[in-house]
């Protein structure tokens, strides 16, 4: 209960510090405010994103990235592909392809001759 | 009697645990004959069909783009490999090791689909990923860009991911061209790729040279992509790519105020403040476009006419309201303050 309050302050504190950012200059908004006005994504969308964003830089460097590459790393996703991203690291798709693999093809490649042919 | 009775009791138990054994073999044959019941009967490949039924119109027959190099990938590498190959395409240098650090996550043993568009955009290129369609990658390979697909090789409850490069297509033998894994150009019929191309929805991705727009862009998502680019830092290829854009578009309002960013990031006021008043009288309702023209109208010490944009976007309100203030209110101190 208390590190769930922890993590929550935490994370309020760093959608504060990702928050600043957004702004392109003083008196300039963003080319991303129209893209997102254009894809009707609500201001509450870029909060959510900038939690997210903090979410996804965590579990890369849980996957074995460095915190300065995982931080370039989120800093080249949109905000809807870090939302995806969050909590689905382990799960969306990631192309590989190992030798490993190569049997399974072979298999799938059977399968598909004898299906079709 | 009670030796039988104990005898009994112990076998009870007994065949209650082959009974559970022999269901859960049951079980397991009624999984595979499901499986291959879906393999054999059900696999529908709409999109090769179509393609067969009613070629597309306005293609060339055949089309292989063979300056589009081979990078041969290691193990688990096609994500660094295939963006290689689409990378150098586009005129950006890059190698398996280069892109690596940039894609590769050693948790999952693989690329992710977001980080190929990040990647993408870091090496200075928009990322944009067509309709699902096979279609539409063949219209882009046909304009000279190649195509990276995400497949899955194995079974959809256990996917094996891939990423290749579609790099040609042959209309009348109904074939891809195709650089995959060690494979420098491999031939497959339209519905071999749709086979393993479905489960990852007909995900592909182009990595495009600044003011390129794709053959099959929608405004909409082009300039989405470009304004990610723009995220990235990447201000003078953003610019470009906007500029192809407005080309296409004319009064997009992402392209011209993305334009008026990029202008003023880069340095080009004068540049700035064409863009924003072209915005603002292609769509009057913009309060970014005002709110940005007022800034830089004040860089450039045009105070008056500064004021009455920014009173104008404030007008408008809308989600920019706070920020249109902020610069109105600034703009109206520096006023007084010249005084």
């Amino acid at each position: 209960m208390k590190s769930s309050i922890a993590r929550l302050l935490c994370r309020m504190l760093v959608v504060c510090l990702v928050g600043l950012p957004l702004q392109v200059n003083a008196g300039m908004i963003g080319t991303d405010t129209v893209v997102s006005a254009a894809r009707a994504a609500a201001a509450r969308d870029v909060i959510a994103s900038a939690l997210s964003r903090t979410e996804v830089q965590s579990q890369l460097q849980a996957m074995g990235l460095s915190p300065q590459q995982a931080k370039d790393r989120v800093a080249a996703l949109t905000d809807s592909e870090a939302a995806k991203l969050a909590g689905q690291i382990q799960s969306l798709p990631a192309g590989a392809n190992g030798w490993a693999v190569v049997l399974l093809i072979a298999i799938g490649v059977l399968i598909w001759w004898a299906v079709k042919r | 009697m009670g030796g039988q009775e104990i005898a009994a009791r112990r076998a009870a138990p007994l065949g209650a645990a082959a009974a559970t054994r022999a269901r859960a073999r049951a079980g397991f044959l009624f999984v595979l004959l499901a499986a291959l019941g879906a393999l054999g009967g059900c696999i529908s490949l709409p999109q090769s069909e179509a393609l067969r039924a009613s070629p597309p119109t306005g293609l060339p027959r055949h089309v292989e783009l063979t300056q589009v190099p081979f990078h041969p990938q290691d193990d688990f590498m096609c994500g660094p490999a295939a963006l290689a190959m689409v990378f150098n395409a586009a005129g950006v240098p890059g190698t398996v090791d280069s892109l690596k650090p940039l894609v590769y996550l050693p948790g999952r043993k693989g690329s992710l689909q977001a980080e190929m568009l990040g990647a993408t955009r870091r090496s200075g290129l928009v990322a944009y990923t067509p309709k699902p369609e096979l279609e539409a990658v063949l219209r882009e390979v046909a304009d000279g860009t190649p195509a990276v697909v995400l497949l899955n090789l194995a079974f959809s409850w256990f996917p094996v991911w891939h990423y290749a490069v579609i790099v040609g297509y042959d209309l009348d033998s109904q074939q891809v061209i195709v650089r995959s894994a060690q494979r420098p150009r491999d031939e497959w019929s339209f519905s071999f790729l749709e086979y393993f191309w479905r489960e990852s929805d007909y995900w592909s991705m182009l990595a495009l040279p600044p003011g390129k727009v794709p053959a099959t862009a929608r405004a909409e998502d082009y300039g989405a992509a470009v304004a990610a680019l723009e995220r990235t830092g990447h201000a003078a290829a953003a610019r470009a790519s906007y500029r192809a854009l407005l080309a296409r578009w004319p009064d997009d309002l992402v392209g011209l105020i993305g334009l008026g960013n990029t202008d003023y990031a880069l340095g080009d006021l004068a540049g700035a403040e064409k863009a924003f008043r072209r915005a603002s009288e292609a769509q009057p309702g913009s309060a970014v476009a005002l709110n940005n023209l007022a800034e830089v109208l004040a860089q450039r010490g045009r105070l008056e006419e500064a004021e009455r944009a920014a009173q104008a976007a404030v007008a408008l309100g809308g989600p920019t309201r706070g920020e249109a203030e902020k610069t109105l209110a600034e703009i109206r101190a520096r006023r007084a303050s010249s005084r």
